[in-house]
């Protein structure tokens, strides 16, 4: 029994890095980058989600949709004036400048909200469901939904949409995407929108269960790297199953053999993944050309 | 022009030498013997990232292997300073060399995930390995380098004067086999690696033995940093060494001027000044340091030096190029 709890709370988990990860992979797979100011987005959508609801007043499903039209639109600013001039630039000036973003938005946030964690409290969080002996807050039951639904949204999304349809083009080749007469900036624009509200949306959705800081951003961006680079930098299905894949062995690993395991856990795997397969577990091997 | 920019490095460093007589606030002096700690760092990163090309954001734990080494090796076994900065150097250049392994196969992206994982890894090694490291408790009461006898010249290396020259010998050492060794055999292979691997391996470059050079010399010029990093400040704490202390020494890197030779000692002067300066701005400081790092990025991929020269290699596959 105990297990399955682990294993429950490893899913729950595991919804949260998906989240996180998707938005880091579709950035990736269509602008190149790296984003290391990622965390950053998960972190001011959590914030964005608890001023609402603590400061305005509104209510907890209101709050999050004000967190992720406010997280797509600072998303498209963030294109604009950070990602788009970074284009086809070399691999470090693009991790130090997506790392100076990170530091900026910290801090900004740190400013804006102040550095002390903080607390939202929501009904769901209080509400427990039971069955099979097992114990969950609606708040978890919530997040598995939300994900589910979002993963099955962006499938519709991406196979049998316009844009859904071009943004897979440009993932597999920008240029020859270009060459077809696909408006690479928009849909760069729209990549950016996408990823930083599902961002927004993990970080809304944790806001309740944890507590909300400047600082939580950082912590599961390594984490999420981690997930991106098990399921293949660019992989869509692969970052939802790496996620899950490092969500339920953290969570069982921390409940089952020791608290200490946790964060090693996703390191470990990461570890084995770049020795054995290090294009990630679900991408196929391509040969580079010269 | 090649000669122009040669004829910069008396002038460096007679500028390091003299710079030290003008000043007369302790604060100040604390701050120009951090920026030569850094521009050690610095300098070591440059010939992972600057020369071989490999974007490392490890270094801050080869940073903390050889202060904890150093500390540990003095405090607990007595031994001599100058003894347990070597011992130091050694365990970095085998931490180098492990981090170097992995690194072999991972290009771009994937590395720079390796690289902040090893850093993760060594944090926690000195946060958990409790009987050795005391923990998030951290090592208090690391001492001075004890007093040189030249003949009639004492040394006492707790004045700051004192310690910064110290500090400075090494990094004009580092200097000068840095220098050397790009006009190498090592330096052209490297910078060939940078530029192409492939094209470098099928001219029969060995990339393996390379990589590996240059991951375990970067390593053993942190690990010296490490050491005199903790003689100075007498205290160290995992704290010290995270990823954000590799951030800050791939920023100084960058923005001095990656592949160049006084980028990086310029870099790591400039940012370390700069973020003691700008404590004006209190909360704003590292607002505006992010927003400095995003435009410098755009504006001049190849740094200030690499701005001001043009001589100094921008990235490959950048704008600037």
């Amino acid at each position: 029994m105990e297990f399955f709890q682990h294993l429950s709370s490893g899913i729950v988990l595991g919804c949260i890095y998906t989240l996180f990860s998707l938005g880091l992979t579709l950035i990736y797979g269509i602008l190149g980058l790296v984003n290391f100011a990622h965390g950053e987005l998960y972190m001011l959508g959590a914030f964005l989600a608890l001023f609402a609801v603590a400061t305005i007043g509104m209510n907890y499903f209101f709050g999050m949709i004000f967190a992720v039209v406010m997280m797509a639109i600072i998303g498209i600013v963030i294109e604009r004036l950070c990602f788009r001039p970074l284009r086809g630039m070399h691999d470090t000036s693009v991790i130090v400048s997506t790392i100076g973003l990170s530091v900026l938005l910290q801090n900004l946030a740190i400013y804006v909200f102040g550095a002390d964690p903080q607390r939202l409290t929501t009904d769901l969080t209080e509400v427990m469901v039971r069955f099979f002996g097992l114990a969950f807050s609606l708040q978890r039951i919530l997040i598995v939904v939300v994900t589910v639904m979002l993963i099955l949204l962006l499938n519709y999304f991406s196979k049998n949409t316009k844009t859904g349809k071009a943004m897979r083009a440009c993932s597999q080749d920008l240029t020859a995407a270009k060459v077809v007469g696909i408006n690479i900036n928009r849909i760069t624009l729209i990549t950016c929108m996408v990823g930083s509200a599902l961002a927004a949306i993990g970080g809304g959705l944790v806001a309740p269960l944890y507590l909300v800081s400047p600082v939580m951003g950082i912590k599961v961006v390594v984490k999420a790297f981690a997930v991106v680079i098990i399921g293949g930098l660019g992989n869509v299905p692969g970052a939802i199953l790496g996620g899950f894949l490092v969500g339920i062995s953290e969570s069982i690993a921390a409940g089952m053999i020791s608290s200490h395991m946790r964060d090693g856990v996703a390191f470990g795997i990461l570890i084995l993944v770049l020795l054995f397969k290090p294009e990630g577990i679900f991408t196929k091997r391509i040969q580079e050309k010269v | 022009m090649k000669t122009r920019s040669k004829l910069i490095y008396p002038v460096l460093l007679i500028a390091a030498v003299a710079v030290p007589f003008f000043v007369e606030s302790d604060y100040v002096m604390h701050t120009l013997i951090m920026s030569a700690i850094y521009a050690l760092l610095t300098m070591g990163l440059n010939i992972i990232t600057g020369f071989a090309g490999q974007l490392s954001l490890g270094h801050a734990a080869f940073f903390g292997v050889g202060a904890y080494a150093s500390a540990l090796l003095t405090l607990k076994m007595g031994m001599n300073f100058f003894l347990a900065m070597s011992c130091a150097a050694g365990m970095a250049w085998v931490m180098g060399v492990m981090l170097g392994f992995p690194a072999l196969k991972l290009r771009g992206p994937y590395l720079v995930i390796c690289t902040i994982g090893f850093v993760q890894i060594m944090h926690e090694v000195f946060l958990n390995w409790i009987s050795l490291t005391r923990g998030p408790m951290g090592i208090v009461g690391i001492d001075y380098p004890p007093t040189l006898t030249l003949g009639s010249w004492t040394i006492d290396f707790s004045i700051p004067l004192n310690y910064y020259f110290l500090v400075l010998v090494f990094a004009v050492i580092t200097f000068v086999i840095i220098l050397s060794l790009l006009n190498s055999k090592l330096g052209r292979a490297l910078k060939a690696i940078r530029e192409d691997e492939i094209a470098a391996e099928c001219a029969g470059i060995n990339l393996t033995y390379y990589k590996l050079i240059a991951f375990s010399l970067g390593a053993v010029f942190a690990g010296i940093a490490g050491s005199l990093y903790a003689h100075y400040i007498g205290y160290i704490s995992p704290d010290s060494f995270v990823l954000l202390e590799s951030i800050n020494i791939l920023v100084m890197l960058v923005l001095g001027g990656m592949g160049t030779m006084i980028g990086p000692v310029i870099g790591a002067a400039g940012v370390t000044f700069l973020l003691e300066y700008l404590r004006f701005l209190a909360e704003f400081k590292l607002i505006f340091y992010g927003l400095v790092l995003m435009v410098v990025m755009v504006v001049a991929p190849g740094g200030f030096w690499g701005f001001i020269t043009r001589l100094g290699f921008a990235p490959p596959g950048s704008k600037d190029r």
